[in-house]
């Protein structure tokens, strides 16, 4: 009973939001293009349909692939890192740079130095994307065991079944968690990318096409490349999580199952 | 007397960091015997112990074993159970044998085995947060006897367990050595424990660790946990408690 109503409060609470803002702009007669009520923006949502749909996919595609090389690129470097001192040293800070510097300030020169609009939007959002996976990654690597690397020691594992069988599986819970960060910053550089880079036509994305409606003073159709922004970024944050549950749950606190976990004698 | 499976010869350590571990020692260790070190916590027992088992280098003296070390011939039980959180007991015992190349069957066969041997047939296919303290030392021992190793080294492998499971541990653990005669290492701050399980004790002084006290114990085998009832092991363990006392003076005096 209470797990159900648990579920239930947040949309119930967002139905209330929701009904006072129709009734608000309804009864205070709010023109359409300061702001438009839900039932517009539900309206816009479908006479633009296949705008929107169009649009949605070139961001989800620049959000998904600028992940993709995110996870895998700071992955490698993490492990590069990892391997000397050294390296660490003198590569890191450049890593922290990286994070640190606004997407938007780095915009103008990759737009400058890249042609292709596609592959503009997808280094700026993996600006945005691998600092979590390099810095979650690295700190997993160094949190190895050491009893369980003497072992592998002790019985004369080579470097690939060490990096296989012991440094891939115990890092994985951190490289996940840099993942789910990554997901969300992923999509928002691609958003920011897309605004800064002003892209237009077919190949334009959501934001894009948010930016132009709300010049036009569309903006119930604006709206709805945000609420779209939104629930896209919602999706992949809670498939990012489900992932990482599955492929924890066997043996991860942070996915244990409650019915399954603490000691059995 | 034949050759020893493990000899020591002026072996003393230093630290990096200028602490010395281990003034020099000597030491031989037996084929087939159970030696048990005891001393006060920070005297050097483990590294000793890691310096048996070749994973750290000693700053002067000499190893020398009977034979040359292949994968799995020495075996480490740390006091953590040191399992991989990721992988079922099975996949944890079967572990020393992948890493060696033994096929996947005969490894998964030859791991039941070991498994069965310390009792936790029942659990090959738990995770090891499913398991108890006591149940994961099992499943480290398992790993550890898996390979049939000639050295057998044990860190306190059961110092963070309570005394019931420990004495259990125990009784099992000697069970296993009476029938296969690995030669084992084992260090403990447990004098009770020491006497029970060991042949020979060598009682270590406080850092710089140094050998104290090397004495045999009177006690016949095959022991049995009843003989912890008796006076004899009362004795025993007066005997070691007294040049364990007698050790710690020692190092006190020099400091």
């Amino acid at each position: 009973m209470s797990r159900l109503v648990n579920k239930t409060l947040p949309f119930a609470f967002g139905f209330v939001v929701l009904a006072a803002w129709e009734l608000g702009v309804r009864a205070g007669e709010v023109p359409e293009y300061i702001l438009p009520g839900p039932i517009a923006i539900v309206g816009a949502l479908s006479t633009h349909a296949a705008d929107l749909a169009q649009g949605w996919a070139v961001t989800v595609q620049v959000t998904l692939i600028a992940l993709l090389l995110a996870a895998s690129t700071g992955a490698a470097f993490a492990f590069l890192l990892s391997q000397s001192r050294l390296a660490e040293q003198v590569l890191f800070p450049y890593a922290v740079i990286l994070q640190v510097t606004p997407i938007v300030t780095v915009a103008p020169f990759v737009i400058i130095w890249v042609d292709n609009i596609f592959v503009v939007l997808l280094i700026l959002a993996w600006m945005a994307a691998v600092f979590p996976i390099i810095s979650n990654t690295l700190f997993g690597l160094k949190s190895v065991d050491l009893n369980l690397r003497d072992m592998f020691r002790l019985y004369g594992a080579t470097k690939a079944q060490t990096a296989f069988r012991l440094l891939a599986p115990s890092t994985l819970p951190h490289f996940l968690s840099g993942l789910r960060i990554a997901g969300g910053l992923s999509l928002i550089g691609t958003v920011v990318a897309e605004m800064v880079a002003g892209t237009s036509g077919e190949r334009s994305g959501l934001a894009s096409r948010l930016l132009e409606a709300s010049y036009r003073l569309e903006l119930a159709k604006a709206l709805a490349c945000f609420v779209l922004l939104g629930l896209t970024g919602l999706v992949i944050y809670s498939t990012l999580e489900w992932l990482s549950r599955r492929l924890l749950r066997n043996w991860h606190e942070s996915a244990a199952d409650v019915s399954q976990s603490g000691t059995r004698i | 007397m034949s050759e020893p499976l493990l000899d020591l010869a002026h072996v003393s350590h230093t630290f990096p960091s200028d602490v010395r571990a281990l003034q020099p020692i000597d030491l031989s260790i037996a084929e087939g015997s159970f030696v048990s070190l005891v001393g006060p916590s920070g005297c050097g027992k483990s590294t000793l112990l890691r310096i048996a088992s070749g994973l750290l280098k000693p700053t002067e003296g000499r190893v020398q074993r009977s034979f040359v070390p292949r994968p799995g011939d020495m075996a480490f039980v740390f006091q953590d159970a040191t399992l991989m959180p990721w992988a079922t007991v099975a996949r944890n015992v079967s572990l020393p044998l992948e890493l060696a190349g033994v096929s996947a069957s005969e490894a998964r066969e030859r791991a039941h085995t070991a498994i069965s041997r310390v009792g936790l047939s029942e659990f090959a296919e738990a995770y090891p947060r499913q398991l108890s303290g006591g149940m994961r030392m099992r499943a480290s021992i398992a790993r550890a006897i898996v390979t049939n190793p000639r050295l057998l080294l044990m860190d306190e492998p059961f110092a963070a367990l309570d005394e019931f499971t420990r004495f259990k541990l125990n009784d099992d653990l000697l069970d296993l050595w009476q029938a296969n005669r690995w030669t084992v290492l084992f260090v403990t701050h447990s004098v009770r424990e020491a006497v029970f399980l060991s042949e020979r004790i060598v009682v270590m002084t406080p850092r710089p660790g140094a050998i104290a006290a090397d004495m045999s114990v009177a006690l016949p085998f095959p022991r049995t946990s009843e003989l912890r009832l008796g006076h004899a092991f009362a004795d025993e363990c007066a005997k070691v408690t007294l040049a364990l006392e007698h050790a710690l003076n020692l190092g006190r005096s020099a400091a």
